[in-house]
């Protein structure tokens, strides 16, 4: 499992790096989304990987590290979520204004000479 | 006590004075003038009261506390040598600010001028009375930027502000440099004060940083008094109004320069370094100066020149390390300010009169101004070393000086002829300014007739002159006492004996003199002729000007190579600067991984699950094609990113985080749409772009791509690496233990997430929220201004041809319209959705939910009737106005969080319990909900107003078509 | 009252959200009431910080022990849930930030705040980020701060659009998103190894974690580390900084000068915090580095000032200066050094805020086609253009303009060279004296290479940073034949000299200041002051069910 989920996160993350140094602003606007993807992962499994865990506690219960997942890392990624959706949404618009002013989709604003 | 008191005004005065002259208005020339010599006086008054104190080495200081901890106390302290140097600072002030009330014209802002003067006085006067090293260089460095203003004074022409430049460059470089130079003395002796650093000369001379402080402590010293190499920029400082030059250029701040070297000379003088760099700068300079001097054109250029040679004399003298010559420096010191104020001063009355400077225009003055002329005549005699005038006396004790012998070197024998000839040209350049200035025949083409200047503005010039005449005459009763004070300060016990008196008899100094004064006459003979039509300069020499040299170097090193290393060390490319980043990144990462190892022992890690691993591979695949299609095929791309969105999505629902698989879902969903939006306003890219720019970069592009590609594959391999060590190493006791205790029993939620959020860590929450918000903002500033290049402003094509059907939907941008049954069906949903996000909400604190999740369903709901009924349509129906609720949410949450303050609680205080309510059920009502209430609303608002906004660009487009349309050539400026 | 005053250290929080949500309420129409009540906010904000600092410092002399202020939100115990806690540093950063906020808010109201949508909103929420920063005593949340504060600063750097700020902004943004997610990384990790997320937990944690955790210790920790330097623009990760400082708004840019310190700020608390002497096996751990990279950035910094044709850019790079410097003084790991970095800190930051804001004043009196104008009439849709062509009404031009703009230019030429007679030069010296070991007698051992390298740097960049300020100022104040004497009021100009005179205050009441400066160096590197006052805070909700209390 572990495995699995850390080639995941490796390979979102490889994805993400490799368009994030791509000379268009779509192909780094998508780099980015991916790698918040494998942020949130890492995150999560920092919390170590815990299968078929109850996700609440029963009515008056108090619970132990033992029979839950780790819920700090849980709450991190949602609010890691929310952040990262936030500001792709403010690349985006950014993004379309350079387009809109500079006529191009290039991350310098100009088309590279040569 | 009184005199600690007239110390601290002697200072404070002249500054206090240049504010109140500073704000007077600029036609009020007599005031300020009158203000400005007023202070001059009382300073000169102060000092000389001064006098009974100082007597025979005596000195006082008064300390202020100003940074104790690093041993900087600003401390004035008042010795015989000071003393005669701020007589000299306060009473050539004084005549000078006389002198420039008749020379400045009344149309400059002469407030300004004044101001400027005081100020350098009292900068003057802390350089003199300093008694600690670092205040000393306080006031060295504000008397540079002082100069620098006075000499630019004339800023409208260009000379004037090279000149200014060049000053400021040379002079602050040294001072910088003495700034270090005191910092490694501090280091030596451990401490700044002057006392103490004059007590510890041995201690200083033997310690391995004497070079160190020595050389820096000189490049200070000799920069200031234009030594040679860097003599040059005094003669480009000449543009600066006369009376600048008179006052900074010949009595006062090229002094402190020798002024510190007297000064240090007990602390770091007596050692070979000492003679051979400041006796070899000195002697160096002393015959530049004067060859120089003798092929000026310009008057003030031969003072200038003159100067400079003076000063070599003066810093030949300190380095030439002996008490007698210690007590010529500083007597000529005093003589050179005396004879060379006043020439400057003649020089300025003849500039005024007759309107030009240049030797070869003038001549035969004597006839239009005598007593100027006169009074130029003895000032020039003085200078060139004629007996009865002080200046000889100082020269003859120079000549004694060269003729003993020091180190016995080539150089030391060979001394008194060098300084003889150099002698030679002072006499010459004396001559010249005499014979071609005042006789000959009566100049033509003058810019103006000359006459006399007014009675004041020669005042100051004949008090000079007569100065220069008495000294020379009974020195032992005038200078004498003067001098001698000032020697004891300095040399305190070790003061040698020395004899004032005019006539020694018959001996070598007095041949010296003799034959100078008839080699100078021969040069002058020799020369006139070529001098009278020459150029600038000796012929030879013309090429390379120092100056020049030093303008070029400054712009070669501070311009164009300064450019080069820029474009050399850094980038203005996104892709390098995120290259850079990702590499720093991966190195920071590696290296502790290289050092300690990640550790050896693994917990056992949970098996495998084929589902699993099959969401993954489909995850994986869709990642990479992602990767792949980004460029060409934007679609897909958005398509599969959100396929592997959604393989993580479900691995958060197997990693037991249901409220995160939730969240996750929907967001996705919303970066979507928000995305497809986008596209339409990107560029139109396919596969084959033309074929000849590819073949041309194709060598270039691989090579960058296969690079990336390795930092991706390295970056991509290190963090799983790191994530798999990290969930396979050994859980520490997290600090979560505590919220599974407390959630239920203390923060009234089963949902330990949810309670997390709203309550032990609210402030995340808040802080979450306030971005949304934020961000949202600046969405909807961004497209307010938004302008769409103008090929992507049309209609897409997808739309054309129906567009051609339904013309009665033309001006609706988007394809609302054309699925009738849909936009019947969203508009049914609409408040399903909406009671869906309300009960979300309400479980939120023990079942999945919670005030986000609420809030984006409702989002979504709102974008789902855009989508199906069309903007126009939506917009007229509901009108909901996002920017309210953003800022209802921020206010409930603050609210929330500050509420329990009423009952003296810290913010974000949660009170938990549960309520029935009819067909929910049990409800907790902990006061946590109206905290995410809060969040809630201003989701809501956020997501809705980035989609809203961005949806409503395609209504926007055809104005703005015409915007870009007329804004396009004035905008690509 | 003293109710009131138990929450005090939330308010550098609050108020600007309420305020900033308040401004979202009110139309663009009542610029007149916006800005009363955001001036109004931030003068509040001034004075809290204010008695926080006097508070601190009071409680921190009488007992070094209590030598911090813990505040306990949701009044749950320290090392669980959020605390905010303030020491001298906390405080001081907060004074800096009110009191360059003040100014740039009121320089702002001249004109800048008409050149986009929200500007007064998003500068609230801009202070709000920084207070939470410099407050949190939590590292996650020191996350969301930072957030908070760059979302607000996009806005800013983008505030007023056009081509230049957006090409600008979309770099700094694309930066800074990379940026974040690696800060995510660090304390993901972080947290795994050590379990827990509070600043000072993890100070007592962090000498039991086992050897063979220590490898994800530290890379977590330099992960971290490399997202700080980032924020503060150290070389070579600064690329950006110049280009979106120079291209952001005047009060804007002005802000963005302490936006770099936070980085600055971060790296010192954690840094000594976490990897102080007594941290065990990873003591001062990537010292050597900090180091270099500061040292790099000043001869990066020193060179850009030279090579920069405008003024703006000029600015820009000698943040890089500053920034570099600060570090490399950290990174000598003296205390006695520390102290005066903190002192040039301060005084470099108010210059170089003054300076944003000067520039913009030189450059508006230049040829007729200024242009200042033309960026504002391409911020402005076409609909709005005339808006700020239109003569400013309430406006009252000072006399002798240029003076007194010649006057402020040189003050900050002298606070950023540091030369004599502004702060600049008590910095510098007091760092030099303190690298050079202590005044007072006594024999000194060797210097070390480290110290003889920076007095050269320090030395060079001055030299550097004079020249080019003074071909930038001659060529805009002196070679003013063309040039209209410009249009400049008080409330524009006040903000610039109120600055200048509190680097001249610096310099004159240098002792107490410096003296402060010295007590919070020491402080940080003793932190047990710091840990014991945040984990020992008396236990709010603890086991006593809330039912019954």
């Amino acid at each position: 499992m572990e495995l699995i989920l850390s080639l995941a996160i490796g390979t979102l993350a490889g994805c993400g790096v490799w368009l994030l140094l791509r000379p268009r602003t779509f192909q780094v606007i998508m780099g980015l989304v991916l790698l918040s993807y494998a942020v949130n992962l890492f995150i999560l499994g920092v919390g170590g990987v815990r299968l078929g865990m109850p996700p609440f506690l029963a009515k008056g219960q108090t619970g132990s590290v033992a029979q839950f997942a780790d819920p700090l890392p849980q709450s991190l990624v949602l609010t890691a979520i929310v952040i990262s959706f936030a500001t792709t949404a403010l690349f985006l618009v950014v993004l379309l204004a350079s387009r809109g002013l500079t006529g191009t989709d290039h991350v310098d604003g100009a088309e590279p000479e040569a | 006590m009184p005199q600690d008191f007239l110390l601290v005004a002697l200072i404070v005065l002249p500054f206090v004075g240049s504010i109140v002259v500073a704000l007077l208005p600029d036609t009020s020339r007599n005031a300020a003038a009158w203000l400005a010599g007023a202070i001059a006086i009382t300073g000169l008054v102060i000092v000389s009261a001064f006098y009974p104190a100082v007597l025979g080495g005596a000195s006082i200081r008064h300390d202020i506390a100003w940074l104790p901890q690093f041993g900087l106390t600003f401390s004035l302290r008042l010795d015989g040598f000071a003393w005669a140097f701020s007589i000299l600072i306060t009473g050539i002030g004084a005549l000078v600010m006389l002198y420039a009330r008749y020379y400045i014209s009344p149309s400059d802002p002469v407030a300004r001028f004044f101001s400027l003067l005081l100020a350098f006085m009292g900068a003057m006067l802390g350089i003199a009375l300093s008694g600690n090293l670092v205040q000393l260089v306080f006031f060295w460095e504000l008397t540079s930027v002082l100069s620098f203003l006075l000499i630019g004074y004339w800023h409208h022409n260009a000379s004037a502000r090279a000149g200014a430049r060049m000053a400021l460059t040379v002079t602050a470089t040294g001072g910088l440099c003495l700034f270090a130079g005191v910092i490694v003395l501090g280091h030596i002796v451990g401490s700044y004060d002057l006392d103490v650093v004059l007590k510890s000369g041995n201690q200083i001379r033997g310690h391995p940083l004497y070079l160190t402080a020595l050389i820096l402590v000189l490049l200070g010293a000799l920069t200031k008094s234009a030594q040679f190499p860097f003599h040059f920029w005094l003669p480009q400082a000449m543009n600066a109004p006369t009376p600048v030059s008179a006052y900074l250029h010949s009595a006062a701040m090229v002094k402190a320069g020798v002024f510190l070297l007297v000064r240090l000379w007990p602390a770091m003088g007596g050692t070979d370094y000492w003679l051979w760099l400041v006796g070899s700068a000195g002697l160096a300079t002393f015959i530049v100066g004067a060859f120089l001097a003798v092929f000026q054109q310009d008057l003030k250029g031969l003072l200038a020149y003159s100067t400079i040679s003076h000063l070599g004399l003066i810093t030949l003298l300190i380095g030439l390390d002996r008490p007698l010559a210690l007590v010529a420096a500083i007597f000529h010191m005093l003589n050179h300010a005396t004879f060379k104020a006043s020439l400057f001063m003649a020089a300025g009355i003849i500039d005024h009169e007759t309107g030009t400077r240049d030797i070869r225009r003038l001549s035969g003055l004597w006839r239009f101004m005598p007593i100027t002329a006169v009074l130029a005549m003895v000032a020039a005699a003085a200078m060139a070393g004629v007996p009865l005038l002080n200046g000889f006396l100082s020269k003859e004790m120079f000549f004694a000086e060269t003729i003993e012998t020091h180190d016995g070197s080539m150089l030391d024998d060979a001394l008194p002829y060098i300084v003889t000839l150099a002698s030679m040209f002072s006499v010459a350049y004396s001559l010249r300014f005499i014979r071609d200035v005042f006789f000959g025949p009566p100049p033509t083409d003058l810019p103006r007739t000359p006459h006399e200047p007014p009675r004041w503005m020669r005042f100051p010039v004949e008090v000079l002159v007569v100065a220069c005449l008495v000294v020379g005459m009974v020195p032992a009763l005038t200078i004498g006492p003067i001098l001698d004070t000032a020697v004891h300060a300095v040399l305190g016990p070790a003061a040698p004996e020395y004899s004032l008196a005019v006539w020694h008899g018959f001996n070598f100094p007095l041949l010296m003199s003799g034959v100078a004064l008839a080699g100078g006459i021969a040069i002058y003979l020799v020369l006139r002729k070529s001098l009278q039509t020459a150029a600038d300069g000796p012929r030879l020499l013309r090429g390379l000007d120092a100056a020049q040299i030093f303008e070029r170097v400054m712009v070669t090193v501070s311009w164009r190579w300064a450019r080069s290393l820029e474009s050399l060390l850094g980038t203005r490319r996104l892709q390098s600067q995120l290259l850079l980043l990702v590499c720093a990144a991966l190195v920071a990462a590696l290296w502790p991984v290289y050092l300690h190892g990640l550790g050896a022992d693994r917990i056992a890690s949970t098996n495998i699950d084929p589902v699993f691993a099959a969401n993954w591979v489909v995850g994986i695949a869709c990642a990479l094609g992602c990767a792949r299609l980004a460029k060409y095929h934007r679609l897909a791309a958005v398509i599969l990113g959100g396929g592997a969105g959604l393989a993580t999505c479900i691995t958060f629902v197997w990693l037991s985080a249901i409220d995160l698989a939730l969240t996750q879902l929907l967001v996705e969903i919303v970066t979507t749409v928000l995305l497809l939006l986008g596209l339409r306003w990107l560029p139109k890219r396919f596969e084959v772009i033309d074929v000849a720019a590819r073949a041309r970069t194709i060598g270039s592009t691989r090579r960058r791509r296969l690079r990336d590609l390795a930092i991706a594959v390295m970056s991509g391999c290190g963090l799983s690496i790191l994530a798999y060590s990290v969930m396979t190493s050994p859980t520490p006791d997290s600090i979560s233990k505590f919220f599974l205790e407390r959630a239920y029993t203390d923060g009234g939620g089963s949902n330990v997430v949810n309670v997390i959020l709203v309550d032990f860590r609210g402030f995340d929450t808040l802080g979450e929220i306030t971005v949304l918000g934020v961000v949202a903002l600046t969405v909807f500033a961004l497209l307010r201004r938004f302008r769409p290049a103008p090929d992507s402003v049309g209609i897409p094509e997808q739309q054309t041809p129906a567009n051609a059907l339904h013309d009665d939907h033309f001006t609706d941008g988007t394809q609302g319209g054309f699925l009738p049954v849909a936009a019947v069906i969203v508009q049914l949903l609409f408040p399903f959705m909406v009671m869906m996000a309300v009960f979300l909400f309400l479980r939120g604190h023990d079942l999945p939910g919670g005030g986000f999740i609420a809030g984006i369903t409702m989002a979504i709901a709102l974008i789902l009737q855009y989508m199906a009924g069309g903007i126009r349509l939506v917009e007229t129906r509901l009108r909901i106005s996002p920017l309210r609720w953003i800022s209802f949410g921020l206010l409930t949450a603050a609210c929330a969080g500050a509420a329990p303050w009423l009952f003296s609680r810290p913010f974000l205080t949660s009170y938990a319990n549960y309520a029935e309510l009819p067909l929910i059920g049990a409800v907790p009502t902990a006061s946590a909900v109206i905290f995410d209430l809060g969040v809630f609303l201003l989701v809501v608002g956020a997501t809705a107003l980035m989609l809203v906004a961005l949806a409503h660009q395609s209504i926007r487009s055809h104005r703005v078509a015409r915007a870009t349309a007329t804004a396009a050539p004035s905008e690509d400026t | 009252m003293t109710r009131w005053l138990d929450h005090l250290l939330v308010f550098p929080v609050v108020l600007p959200l309420v305020a900033g949500a308040v401004m979202l309420l009110i139309d663009e129409q009542h610029r007149i009431l916006k800005t009363a009540i955001s001036i109004a906010t931030i003068v509040a904000l001034t004075g809290v910080a204010i008695a926080l600092l006097g508070l601190v410092d009071a409680r921190s002399t009488e007992a070094a022990s209590a030598s911090v202020w813990v505040y306990r939100l949701g009044d749950w115990p320290a090392p669980f849930a959020i605390v905010l806690v303030a020491d001298r540093l906390s405080a001081m950063m907060l004074v800096l930030t009110s009191v360059l906020g003040l100014a740039s808010m009121v320089f702002s109201v001249a004109r800048w705040d008409r050149a986009g949508s929200h500007f007064r909103a998003m500068f609230l929420f801009l202070l709000m980020g920084l207070n939470g920063a410099f407050l949190t005593g939590d590292l996650f949340n020191l996350f969301v701060w930072f957030e908070l504060l760059l979302a607000a600063s996009y806005g800013l750097v983008l505030h007023g659009s056009g081509t230049r700020r957006v090409k600008a902004g979309l770099h700094y943004i694309a930066v800074n998103l990379a940026t974040s997610l690696l800060f995510l990384i660090g304390v993901s990790l972080i947290y795994g190894v050590t379990g827990t997320l509070n600043m000072a937990d993890l100070a007592t944690r962090i000498p039991q974690v086992p050897a063979e955790s220590r490898g994800l210790l530290e890379t977590g920790a330099a992960v971290l580390g490399i997202a700080f330097l980032v924020k503060a623009g150290i070389w070579p990760l600064s690329f950006w900084l110049p280009s979106a400082y120079s291209a952001a708004t005047p009060p804007v840019a002005a802000m963005f000068a302490i936006m770099s310190k936070l980085g600055l700020y971060a790296v010192l608390r954690l840094w000594l915090l976490l990897f102080g002497a007594s941290s065990g096996a990873s003591a001062h751990f990537g010292g050597d580095w900090l180091a270099f990279a500061g040292m790099a950035t000043i001869v990066f910094g020193a060179i850009g000032v030279l090579a920069s044709q405008d003024i703006a850019r000029l600015a820009g790079f000698s943040v890089l200066i500053s920034s570099g410097t600060v570090m490399a003084a950290i990174a000598t790991a003296q205390v006695g050094v520390t102290g005066p970095a903190l002192y040039y800190l301060v005084s470099s930051t108010l210059g170089i805020g003054a300076l944003f804001m000067l520039i913009e004043l030189l450059e508006r009196g230049r040829e007729p086609g200024a242009d200042v104008l033309a960026v504002t009439r391409e911020a402005y849709g076409e609909d709005e253009a005339d808006d700020l062509l239109r003569p400013d009404e309430a406006g009252v031009a000072i006399p002798a303009a240029m003076a007194i703009l010649g006057l402020c230019f040189i003050g900050c030429t002298l606070v950023l060279a540091g030369l004599p007679p502004l702060s600049g030069f008590i910095a510098k010296f007091a760092m030099l004296s303190a690298l050079f070991g202590p005044p007072g007698p006594g024999t000194h051992a060797g210097v070390p290479p480290l110290a003889w390298a920076l007095l050269g740097l320090l030395i060079v960049s001055g030299l550097t940073t004079l020249v080019a300020m003074t071909r930038a100022g001659i060529r805009t104040l002196w070679t003013g034949a063309e040039r209209t004497v410009p249009r400049v009021r008080v409330i524009e100009i006040a903000p610039i000299i109120i600055l200048l005179l509190a680097t001249a205050t610096m310099t004159v009441q240098a002792e107490p200041v410096m003296r402060y400066m010295q007590a919070t160096a020491a402080a940080l590197y003793a932190p047990q002051g710091y840990i014991h006052g945040v984990l020992s805070a008396p236990a709010g909700r603890g086991a006593p069910k809330k039912e019954g209390s």
